[in-house]
C-alpha cells in the first residue's frame, strides 16, 4: 500500500460558548452544604430527578416541586477500573458504583470507599461520606461507604 | 402522488443575537407551546425528526440530549443532519406510507452566542486542499458567487444594497426575525462596512440564535388538528458540484432541478404566473434573485428592474421573502423551516404586518453547503 | 400507500482495517460505491436517491457528502445526511427504506463510512458530552475518577462497564461467558474478508488473558476503530424483480430512543442502561410489523450490534430472541456459531469490525447477504435463510433501531 500526504485539521472546541442547563446542579450543589440531597420531583408521576430537572421526561411537564432524596441508597451497577480514563493503569484497584439514593430515581455515578472487589454487589446498601469540609461542590460527597 | 400531507402547526422562535437559554430549553418551550396550541401532548407524535448540527453545537451526536425535551422519550426518533426542509421530506415519506399520522420536525442553531459565526462551512471544505490553502470560507465563497453574478449581467455592486434594503424593511415587520432595522434605506445599507468586497455587513446574514418546530400530519389527521391545514403539494431536492471551480456560481442548478421535481409534482407549469409568493433561504443578498430566477420566479437579467420596481415587496406582483428571509435570522438548520413556517403563515393569512394579499400557493426553500451546493425546495397551498 | 423494499446489492471497500494510508476519505468511499455497482451490475443513472451516514467529529469534516458528492455519483440527485451516533448506518439504511416503501424513489443508495484513522476517537467521543463535563469541572468533578460525586468510573470503558455488569447479574452469567463470545466472534470474524480482527485460532482462554479494563470488561471485550465503508442498494418491488437476481426483502423497520445515560453529568438518568428498554420497545414494534409472533423460534440468521462481547448475548435477550438467562446457556450449547441452530454474528459483529457509520449498516447487509447466499470467505451459514433479524445500538446508550428481512416480499 502506498503512503498518502498526511495533512493536519483541528475542530476547535475552544471558540464554542456552551449554555447548559444548570438549575438543577446548582439546587443540587447548594443543599450538599447542609448534607442534604434535594431534586426536583414531577407531581403527575411522581419521579424524582437528581440532580433536578425542569422538565419530567415521561409527562413532559414542567416541574418545580423540591423533593430531598436521602444519603443512603443501593448499588444499581459497579464496576472495578484497573486502569483510569485515558487507559493508564492504576496502582489500586478503584470501585464506581451507580447508586439509586432512597427517594430518587436517577442513578448517581461515584466512587465507593472502604470495601473491597470481593464485597461488592448489585443490591449492597451504601450511604454518602460526606466530607468535612463542605462548599457546594461535587467533592462535599467524598464517595459511598458500606451502609 | 398517493395521499396527502399538511402542516398542521408550526412554532417559530423569537431569534436574536443572543437568546439567553439552553437548547433543551428553547426546544421545550416551541414544543409543548404547540402541543398547547393543537390541543394535543406528545402520545399524538407518531415519530420526532431532528435537525441539528454536530460541529454547530459544539458536540458529537447532537440530538442526544435533545429527545426528551421535545417529547421524545421512549419513542421513534431519527435525524437529518442538513438544513430542515430535508428532514420535513422524511417526515413527508414516513406519513405517504401510511405508517405514520404524525411528525414532529424539531431544528434549532445557535449561531449567534454559541459559535464564531461562518465556521461551520470551514469544516465542511475539502480537508486535504482547500481547507489548508485557508483561502476559502463561507464568506470569500460567497462573495466570489456575489462577484460572479453581478458580473454576469453587469449589475452595479449597489443592487446588493436594493435587495438587503427590501428584505430588512420586510424582517423589521415580522415578530420572529432577529435583525431588525425599522426604515432602513439602501443608502445606509451601502455604508456597513465590507466584510468580503462586494459583500457588506448588511447583505450578510446575522449570527443569530434560534430554532423552529413544526407538525406534519396525514390527510385524515390534520383535519381533526387544524381547520387551516397547509398541504405539501410538491417536494424536490438537488446537489451540485462540491469545487468552487468547477461551478458556475451565477446559477444554481440544483436549485432549478429541485424546483422541476416540486412543480411537476405540484402540477405548476408557469412558476412565475402561478405561485403567489416565495420564502427563499437566500443567506446572502445577492443569493436571493440568484436563487429566485433558479426558481423560475424572476426572469434572468432583470433583477435591477424587478427591485426598482417594487415587484418582489410585500405589495408587488410577486413577493419574494416577504419575512426578511434569511438576512433578519439564519439560525443554522432552521433556516429553511422557517422558510416553511413562514410561507404556512401567509397562506393561513396570519402573517399581520407582513401578509401579502394573494396567498394560494407558496414556494419554500432550504440550502446546504458553500454558495448553496445543495437545495431543496417545496411548493405548499392551502 | 406502503411498497415492498428490497435490498438487491451490497458494496464494501475491498478491505477493513486500522489504517487505510493508501486513500483520502472521499477515494475510500467511492470504493464501496463501485463495489456496489460491480455487485449488481447497475450504474449511476440507476440510483435516484442517495443516503449517506458517518459520524463526522470523529474525522472533523463537516457535511462530508458535500465533499464526497461526485465519489458517490450523487449530482443532481436527492441526498439525504443521517446522523443519530453509533445506529447511524442503519438509521441511513430505514431513510432509504421510506424513500422506496413511499414512492418517492425507485432505488436508493446507501453510502457510510468511517475513517477513524484521520481523527482523534477520543475527541469523537468525548465530544459529546464536553459541555456537560465542563460544567461539572466547574462543579468540582473529578474526571480521573477518584473521588466524589459524579467520579466518571469505568476506566477507558465508561459507563459500558456497568451496563455489562448488570447484565451479569441479572442473567447469571459468568465474565468466562463474555470471553468464549468475543473468542467465537474473532474466529467467526476469520472467515469474513470484509472484517477486521481476525483470529481463527481465538479461545476464551486467549481472551482471558487480555488485560482488564474495568471489570467485567476485558480489552479483549472491546471493539477496534476500523478503517472502511459500506454502500447498500434499495429498491422497490418491480426494479428489484428487473435488476437483481437474489434480493433480501425488508419485512420491517423500527426504532426507539430513551434518555442519555450520563451516570447523572448535569442530568441523572431515569433508565436503566442495562435493561435496554428502549431495545424491547423497537423490537416489539418490528416484530408487529413484519408478523413476527414467535422471535425465539422465527429466525435463522441474526447480527446484533456488539461494540462490546458481552452485548452480544444481552441484546439477545433484549430483542426476546430467547429469555433472560438463556443468551449464555445457547453459547455454551454451540447454538450461537456459523453451523448451529441460531447462527449469531456470523460476520464477526461489531467487537471485530467497527468503522461506525458502517456498523450498524454491516448488520442489515451481513444479514443481507447471508439470505441471498452470498456472504463470502466462509461465513455463510450452510441452511436456507428464510428470516433475518439486524439490530443496532448507539447514542449514549439509549438508541436502538431494528431491522427484519426475509427471503420473500412481505405483502401480497
Amino acid at each position: 500500500m502506498e503512503e498518502t500526504k498526511v495533512v493536519t485539521g483541528a475542530w476547535e472546541l475552544s471558540t464554542f460558548k456552551f449554555r447548559v442547563e444548570g438549575e438543577g446542579l446548582r439546587l443540587m450543589l447548594e443543599n450538599m452544604k447542609d448534607k442534604k440531597l434535594v431534586g426536583t420531583k414531577c407531581s403527575k408521576c411522581g419521579t424524582v430527578y437528581i440532580p433536578g430537572n425542569f422538565y419530567c421526561r415521561k409527562c413532559h411537564v414542567k416541574i418545580d416541586e423540591q423533593a430531598e432524596v436521602s444519603d443512603h441508597g443501593t448499588v444499581m451497577s459497579y464496576t472495578v477500573g484497573y486502569s483510569d480514563v485515558r487507559g493508564n493503569p492504576l496502582e489500586e484497584p478503584r470501585i464506581a458504583v451507580e447508586v439509586k439514593l432512597d427517594g430518587g430515581d436517577t442513578w448517581i455515578m461515584g466512587v465507593m470507599q472502604e470495601c473491597k472487589p470481593e464485597d461488592m454487589e448489585i443490591g449492597k446498601r451504601v450511604k454518602v461520606k460526606w466530607n468535612e469540609v463542605r462548599s457546594g461542590s461535587l467533592q462535599d460527597m467524598k464517595a459511598f461507604i458500606p451502609e | 402522488m398517493d395521499g396527502k400531507v399538511a402542516i398542521a402547526g408550526y412554532n417559530i422562535s423569537p431569534c436574536s443575537s443572543n437568546m439567553v437559554t439552553s437548547r433543551e430549553r428553547l426546544l421545550f418551550d416551541l414544543t409543548t407551546g404547540l402541543f398547547e396550541e393543537l390541543g394535543i401532548d406528545r402520545d399524538a407524535v407518531d415519530t420526532f425528526i431532528i435537525a441539528t448540527n454536530d460541529f454547530l453545537d459544539g458536540r458529537t451526536i447532537s440530538n442526544v440530549f435533545l429527545d426528551p425535551p421535545i417529547g421524545a422519550y421512549m419513542k421513534d426518533e431519527t435525524k437529518v443532519e442538513m438544513d430542515a426542509v430535508n428532514a420535513i421530506a422524511y417526515g413527508w415519506m414516513r406519513i405517504l406510507t401510511g405508517q405514520y399520522d404524525t411528525a414532529l420536525i424539531v431544528s434549532l442553531g445557535l449561531c449567534g452566542h454559541q459559535i464564531s459565526p461562518y465556521l461551520h462551512i470551514d469544516y465542511t471544505l475539502d480537508a486535504t486542499y482547500d481547507r489548508q490553502l485557508k483561502l476559502l470560507n463561507e464568506l470569500s465563497a460567497a462573495a466570489l458567487q456575489a462577484g460572479s453574478y453581478l458580473g454576469k449581467y453587469g449589475y452595479p455592486a449597489e443592487l446588493l444594497d436594493e435587495i438587503a434594503a427590501k428584505d430588512l424593511g420586510n424582517a423589521a415587520l415580522d415578530p420572529y426575525q432577529a435583525r431588525r432595522l425599522d426604515g432602513i434605506s439602501a443608502e445606509e445599507v451601502g455604508k456597513s462596512r465590507y466584510l468580503y468586497e462586494p459583500l457588506r455587513e448588511l447583505h450578510c446574514y446575522p449570527p443569530t440564535d434560534g430554532g423552529c418546530v413544526m407538525l406534519l400530519a396525514s390527510e385524515d389527521r390534520a383535519g381533526e388538528l387544524t381547520d387551516k391545514p397547509v398541504w405539501i403539494l410538491g417536494m424536490g431536492r438537488s446537489i451540485d458540484k462540491y469545487y468552487i471551480g468547477d461551478r458556475d456560481l451565477a446559477v444554481s442548478p440544483s436549485t432549478t432541478q429541485a424546483a422541476k421535481v416540486a412543480y411537476d409534482m405540484a402540477g405548476i407549469k408557469d412558476p412565475a404566473g402561478e405561485v403567489d409568493l416565495a420564502e427563499i433561504s437566500s443567506i446572502f443578498a445577492h443569493q436571493e434573485p440568484l436563487l429566485a430566477e433558479a426558481l423560475g420566479l424572476f426572469e434572468e437579467g432583470k433583477a435591477v428592474d424587478i427591485y426598482s420596481s417594487g415587484d418582489s415587496a410585500i405589495d408587488g406582483r410577486l413577493p419574494v421573502n416577504p419575512s426578511g428571509g434569511a438576512l433578519g435570522a439564519h439560525p443554522i438548520c432552521s433556516t429553511g423551516l422557517i422558510r416553511m413556517a413562514e410561507a404556512a403563515r401567509q397562506l393561513r393569512g396570519e402573517a399581520e404586518g407582513n401578509q401579502v394579499k394573494k396567498a394560494g400557493v407558496a414556494v419554500a426553500h432550504g440550502q446546504d453547503g458553500m454558495c448553496a451546493q445543495q437545495n431543496a425546495v417545496v411548493v405548499l397551498g392551502i | 400507500m406502503m411498497r415492498n423494499v428490497g435490498i438487491i446489492g451490497v458494496g464494501y471497500t475491498p478491505i477493513f482495517v486500522s489504517k487505510r494510508k493508501d486513500v483520502s476519505i472521499p477515494e475510500m468511499i467511492s470504493e464501496a460505491v463501485d463495489a456496489g455497482f460491480r455487485n449488481t451490475g447497475l450504474t449511476p443513472e440507476d440510483i435516484d436517491a442517495v443516503i449517506f451516514g458517518n459520524m463526522q467529529t470523529f474525522e472533523g469534516v463537516n457535511l462530508p457528502h458535500l465533499w464526497a458528492v461526485e465519489h458517490i455519483r450523487a449530482l443532481g440527485k436527492p441526498v439525504m445526511r443521517i446522523a443519530t451516533g453509533g445506529t447511524t448506518g442503519m438509521s441511513a439504511f430505514h431513510a432509504g427504506y421510506y424513500h422506496v416503501a413511499s414512492g418517492m424513489a425507485d432505488v436508493v443508495m446507501v453510502v457510510t463510512y468511517e475513517k477513524h484513522s484521520e481523527g482523534d476517537a477520543q475527541v469523537g467521543l468525548m465530544g459529546i458530552i464536553t459541555p456537560e463535563v465542563m460544567t461539572m469541572l466547574q462543579a468540582g468533578i473529578d474526571v480521573t475518577g477518584g473521588s466524589g460525586m459524579g467520579a466518571i468510573g469505568g476506566g477507558s470503558a465508561g459507563g459500558i462497564s456497568f451496563q455489562a455488569m448488570s447484565y451479569l447479574n441479572h442473567s447469571g452469567a459468568s465474565i468466562e461467558h463474555i470471553d468464549a463470545m468475543a473468542a467465537m466472534e474473532r474466529r467467526n470474524a476469520a472467515k469474513n474478508p470484509y472484517a477486521h480482527l481476525k483470529d481463527p485460532e481465538c479461545t476464551a482462554e486467549k481472551i482471558a488473558e487480555t488485560a482488564m479494563v474495568s471489570y467485567p470488561i476485558r480489552f479483549g471485550h472491546i471493539c477496534p476503530t476500523t478503517d472502511g465503508s459500506t454502500v447498500c442498494i434499495l429498491a422497490s418491488e418491480e426494479k428489484a424483480a428487473e435488476l437483481a437476481d437474489k434480493v433480501a426483502w425488508v419485512w420491517s423497520v423500527a426504532n426507539c430512543c430513551s434518555d442519555a445515560t450520563t451516570g447523572n453529568l448535569v442530568d441523572g438518568m431515569i433508565t436503566d442502561p442495562a435493561e435496554q428498554r428502549p431495545c424491547m420497545i423497537a423490537a416489539r414494534q418490528a416484530y408487529e410489523r413484519a408478523g413476527i409472533e414467535d422471535p425465539k423460534t422465527e429466525f435463522d440468521v441474526i447480527e446484533i450490534y456488539n461494540g462490546f462481547a458481552h452485548q452480544t448475548l444481552m441484546f439477545l435477550e433484549k430483542l426476546g430472541v430467547c429469555e433472560v438467562g438463556e443468551a449464555h446457556k445457547l453459547l455454551e450449547a454451540g447454538e450461537l456459531e456459523i453451523e448451529g441452530r441460531l447462527p449469531t454474528n456470523a460476520s464477526g459483529g461489531v467487537v471485530s469490525t467497527n468503522s461506525i457509520g458502517t456498523s450498524a449498516l454491516n448488520r442489515v447487509t451481513e444479514a443481507a447477504l447471508q439470505i441471498m447466499g452470498k456472504a463470502e470467505g466462509g461465513h455463510q451459514v450452510p441452511k436456507d435463510v428464510h428470516k433475518a433479524l439486524a439490530h443496532s445500538w448507539g447514542g449514549l446508550m439509549q438508541y436502538v433501531a431494528v431491522t427484519v428481512l426475509g427471503d420473500t416480499p412481505p405483502r401480497k
